[in-house]
């Protein structure tokens, strides 16, 4: 489906804890699902209108859920300028959007591999979307999720894993809950565990770049296929600003994260 | 005296939007600018790109060029800091794979292009010549990139190299070449003169003003290059400012304006410094149909102020009080 610029209203601010919140919103126009086909991992830009001149620029975020009916959802957390007005958003506030764009995640399939869906901070949304999908295709139990947080408040939209029936395994690096340090100690076991077995599997993993730097060096080191949902600074998010590189091997230096990405396979990216 | 400012609306239709520049006839003025267009195809997801007058494409070098290092933008106060390093498909691929698409939507193509040295500026001025029947209407030669290393600031900065330049440049090709010149001169009208003499058809102002931003808790550069290009609203004031000195210097030289364009309003103020075309930049990262929306605006306003044509308005700003006699630094 290819991207359109459209306006949005807001229609729920949902505060969560550790200062996440979820922005649900409705696309303007009878029966318009401009997001509906979205796949997890794809991404919209969003740019309020009330930010005029001020704020330039839209910011990209990845789609936490969106429906048939138009209404899709995203979830943040107040970085800077940007996000923090967002928080401040009121159902009503009127919203550009321009999506879907972006390549997303490949699908849970029957016969695949066991999918390992690392997440961490506002890295959660595509994962929660893939394990969503899965679950309503009956496939829930085809993945794992393997989450991590700073503190227990770090870890959110834990009730709908739960009620997917989706296994979760959680850590935090201060241990108020779940296994106490980095997720991808975790993710090691898990790894381990799996090759011990013979079980097949692959890595889904989105979150801060830390943390995708060390899901690839690992999936690198015990030869897991590994796919990473990247972010970048970009200013259009449909590969005019070229603000996005991503350093990768191949051909050219660099790809696109807009465009080529977020999604990309881990031994294409370029990290030292 | 010039005429009176009339006061009675008219009809939008009563418009005439249509834009003499040199030898071209555009439909009117709004075109979109190099950078932040790509070579177009992006946007056709978005809108008809054909209702845009004309499109200057990302700039071409005669051999491909990669880009510079993350992180390459950054966003500061009501505008952007860019160093994407003039990453292109370089002049051959331009040729055979993206300008049949352009030349087939019937705008104004301006090939936007530049070299590392003056033998390569040349190289790509002759080079893209085979474009001149296949769809290059302009070639508009970027003298004034803050994001490249070699070659030469003095094509951007010196009046006697970039006469120089613009001279060899426009032998080199029967497309009619428009300057694009820096802001980061300190004397800009010298700039205009000095390609006017070399042969340029005509000037856009202004390219992206060089720029910093910091980040505090790193204690490092926003953008890797350390510098890069400011652009979007907060540039506007210092480009309506050059566009009004050259006029008033070069008043036959046409000049394409731009700098932070956003709105038809905006548009018109730099009709008035005396911009004979524009072109809308960063604004289409936000939304793809900006030059579309801002041509609508325009035609909106014009009528609401009761102006038929550009010729009417163009450079008729009168100041407030007798001409200052200060040309780049204000009185102190």
């Amino acid at each position: 489906m290819p991207p359109t610029q459209f306006r949005a209203r807001v229609t729920d601010n949902r505060s969560l804890t550790g200062g996440y919140f979820v922005l649900t919103m409705q696309s303007e126009g009878a029966g318009s699902a401009p997001l509906g086909a979205v796949t997890p991992g794809q991404f919209v830009m969003l740019r309020p209108e009330a930010w005029d001149r001020d704020l330039l620029n839209p910011r990209a975020f990845s789609v936490l859920d969106a429906y048939p009916d138009g209404t899709f959802s995203v979830l943040l957390k107040a970085y800077g300028r940007g996000t923090t007005a967002m928080k401040a958003m009121h159902p009503g506030d009127a919203m550009t959007v321009t999506g879907p764009l972006g390549q997303g995640f490949g699908p849970t399939t029957a016969d695949g591999p066991t999918q390992l869906l690392v997440a961490g901070g506002v890295g959660l949304p595509p994962l929660h979307l893939q394990a969503r999908r899965a679950a309503a295709a009956g496939l829930g139990h085809k993945l794992q999720m393997l989450y991590g947080g700073r503190d227990a408040d770090d870890l959110v939209l834990l009730d709908d894993l739960k009620a997917w029936g989706v296994d979760t395994r959680l850590a935090t690096e201060d241990g108020s809950v779940g296994d106490k340090g980095f997720v991808t100690v975790a993710l090691a076991r898990r790894i381990e565990q799996a090759q011990a077995e013979g079980e097949a599997i692959e890595i889904l993993s989105c979150g801060p770049t830390p943390m995708l730097r060390a899901v690839r060096t690992l999936a690198l080191d015990r030869g897991v296929t590994a796919w990473l949902c990247l972010e970048e600074q970009m200013a259009c998010g449909f590969g005019v600003c070229l603000g996005c590189a991503v350093p990768v091997y191949g051909e050219k230096p660099y790809r696109y994260c807009c465009t080529d990405g977020p999604v990309f396979d881990a031994r294409e990216v370029r990290w030292s | 005296m010039s005429a009176p400012r009339p006061t009675a609306s008219i009809a939008p239709e009563d418009v005439d939007l249509s834009a003499p520049f040199g030898p071209l006839r555009l439909p009117h003025p709004v075109m979109t600018a190099s950078g932040c267009f790509a070579y177009g195809q992006q946007f056709a997801h978005f809108f008809d790109v054909s209702q845009l007058s004309g499109i200057s494409t990302k700039g071409i070098s005669p051999s491909p060029r990669m880009g510079n290092p993350l992180p390459r933008i950054c966003e500061t106060a009501s505008g952007m800091i860019n160093s994407i390093g003039l990453e292109n498909v370089g002049c051959d691929a331009f040729l055979s794979d993206k300008l049949p698409w352009l030349a087939e939507l019937g705008v104004s193509v301006w090939v936007n292009f530049f070299g590392e040295d003056m033998a390569s500026y040349v190289e790509c001025a002759r080079r893209l010549d085979a474009g001149r029947d296949k769809g290059i209407d302009v070639l508009e030669m970027n003298i004034s990139c803050p994001n490249i290393k070699k070659g030469g600031i003095e094509f951007g900065t010196v009046p006697a190299v970039a006469k120089e330049l613009t001279r060899r440049c426009v032998e080199a090709t029967q497309v009619p070449i428009v300057v694009k010149l820096s802001p980061n001169v300190s004397d800009v009208v010298a700039m205009a003169q000095a390609v006017a003499e070399g042969g340029a058809m005509g000037v856009s102002l202004i390219n992206t003003i060089t720029a910093m931003a910091i980040d505090v808790r790193t204690r490092k550069p926003r953008v890797a290059t350390t510098y890069g290009g400011l652009s979007g609203p907060a540039i506007k004031p210092v480009a309506l400012r050059m566009v009004h000195q050259v006029h008033r210097a070069l008043p036959d030289l046409p000049i394409c304006g731009m700098g932070g364009i956003m709105t038809g309003e905006d548009a018109l103020e730099f009709i008035m410094a005396g911009a004979r075309s524009l072109q809308v930049g960063t604004a289409n990262f936000a939304e793809p149909i900006a030059g579309v929306r801002v041509r609508d605006e325009l035609r909106t306003l014009m009528a609401e102020l009761g102006i038929r044509t550009l010729e009417e308005v163009v450079g008729c700003v009168q100041p407030l009080e007798p001409e200052p006699t200060w040309h780049t630094e204000p009185p102190t």
